[in-house]
């Protein structure tokens, strides 16, 4: 039996609850764990097991709806659509890419987490962006 | 009738009694502690502490009532309990504070399953109706017995076991109590499904879901054994102790089940707890969150539905006049 896709929210990170809400579900949505069709659970059960308000998920929602992820229709709740990639300039994303891994990294290696560790995760993380 | 109301008293301080050991490992006195908290000094001597009061409260609360001479006895008996209670409440709150410096804050992430699959009630919810099948037995037994039933009954008796009020057979004073019955139960039983689908996914969920049940249960067997009583003659001692045969296993099953290390305590913020009883976090969607004085569950008091839910026990308690005769 396939594992259900879960979402993850820390209240103790520091990140604003939107913003994990979103990054969580664009990660489902990318690796495909989320396909077109698939109906996303309500907004009031999501808000309940997260602990958060429910306008905080609405908003999550209507974010990636405004990416194209997501159709939200009255009635039918939040669908996941199929989504048109769009083009983007060779190189334009790429400094800003590095400066955001660079953080992560950074932010890992002061909390304590080996470096062989975070090389292994790139490296895991490299092949898993390659198949797709 | 004395030792009968005695017993109602040891029994509640057993209950009060057996307090601390009610809640998850990582409570204690409403305090979140660290798991092995108990076992130090503080938190054996905090224990100790507060079981000491409760012991001294029902034994005077007992020798009072034994002791009472008959023309102060109905006004002993009514204030004893309220003396336990407020006896524990302010031992509770004693130790609360003495421990608040020890508290710590539960931090975790929380999870949420991406499925739109509705959320099934367990089997047992169905057995949230036989309270009413009860109620509705013990009403047509009356209806088909209706010429046995006196024409005037008593439906109270004072603390020397002697009736001091009365009903006639009319169908407001022989219904009433199932009617008064049903319409807890209803409260009760709604109070399950908006704890079971207004909190969080975790097997205490269940165990909530159960208790409320059960004692959904022991409000329709009581009102019952009351309106039946005037024909079948039950003594006032039996009704009394009646709620005990469910209560009793009750609370040892739901102090076992919520006491097994199924899932880590569920995080909720410490400055939510308004005086760490009451729940209030208008950011938190869910309507039950974990209790943290006890067993079970407890009300979101930022979620309206919570106010709605205690708007109808206020309703349901303000018919009781109207009901019963």
């Amino acid at each position: 039996m396939a594992q259900i896709p879960r979402i993850r929210f820390d209240p103790a990170s520091g990140i604003p609850a939107v913003r994990q809400i979103v990054d969580n579900l664009r990660v489902l949505l990318v690796e495909g764990q989320l396909v077109p069709g698939t109906t996303l659970p309500s907004v009031r059960r999501v808000a309940i097991e997260l602990g958060v308000h429910f306008n905080t998920v609405a908003g999550a929602y209507r974010q990636l709806a405004a990416e194209g992820w997501l159709d939200l229709k009255h009635g039918r709740g939040a669908v996941v659509v199929p989504r048109i990639v769009p083009a983007v300039a060779n190189g334009a994303w790429n400094a800003d890419f590095r400066n955001r891994l660079r953080g992560v990294v950074a932010q890992l290696r002061a909390e304590g987490v080996p470096t062989a560790s975070i090389a292994d995760e790139l490296r895991a993380m490299a092949k898993v962006v390659t198949r797709s | 009738m004395r030792l009968v109301l005695c017993t109602v008293y040891v029994f509640m301080g057993a209950l009060l009694f057996a307090l601390p050991n009610m809640t998850r490992r990582e409570i204690l006195f409403a305090v979140p502690v660290p798991p092995d908290f108990r076992e130090g000094r503080e938190g054996r001597r905090a224990i100790r502490m507060f079981r000491l009061v409760m012991v001294a409260v029902v034994v005077a609360a007992a020798g009072a009532l034994l002791l009472s001479p008959d023309g102060l006895l109905n006004t002993t008996a009514a204030a004893m309990p309220i003396a336990i209670l407020l006896a524990g409440g302010i031992a509770f709150r004693w130790q609360n504070r003495t421990l608040a410096a020890a508290a710590v804050q539960f931090t975790r992430p929380r999870d949420a399953e991406m499925t739109a699959e509705p959320e099934n009630l367990p089997w047992f919810a169905w057995l949230g109706a036989g309270p009413f099948v009860i109620l509705a037995a013990a009403a047509t037994w009356l209806y088909l017995h209706w010429d046995r039933i006196p024409a005037r009954f008593p439906v109270h008796v004072d603390a020397r076991g002697q009736a001091n009020r009365w009903a006639e057979r009319t169908t407001k004073g022989v219904y009433g109590p199932l009617f008064f019955g049903a319409e807890i139960c209803a409260w009760f039983l709604a109070m399950a499904l908006a704890g079971w689908f207004g909190s969080r996914r975790s097997r205490s969920r269940s165990v909530m879901l159960g208790g409320m049940i059960a004692v959904e249960y022991l409000v329709g067997l009581l009102n019952a054994l009351i309106s039946v009583q005037s024909l079948f003659g039950i003594p006032v001692w039996a009704i009394a102790l009646s709620p005990m045969v469910i209560l009793v296993p009750l609370i040892i099953v739901m102090t076992n089940k919520m006491g097994e290390p199924w899932e880590p305590m569920d995080p909720t913020p410490n400055e939510c707890w308004k005086g760490d009883i009451f729940y209030y976090n208008p950011n938190d969607a869910a309507l039950f969150v974990e209790k943290r004085d006890g067993l079970g569950y407890t009300l979101n008091f930022a979620n309206h539905g919570s106010w709605m839910l205690l708007l109808a026990l206020a309703l349901v308690i303000a018919s009781a006049p109207f009901a019963i005769a």
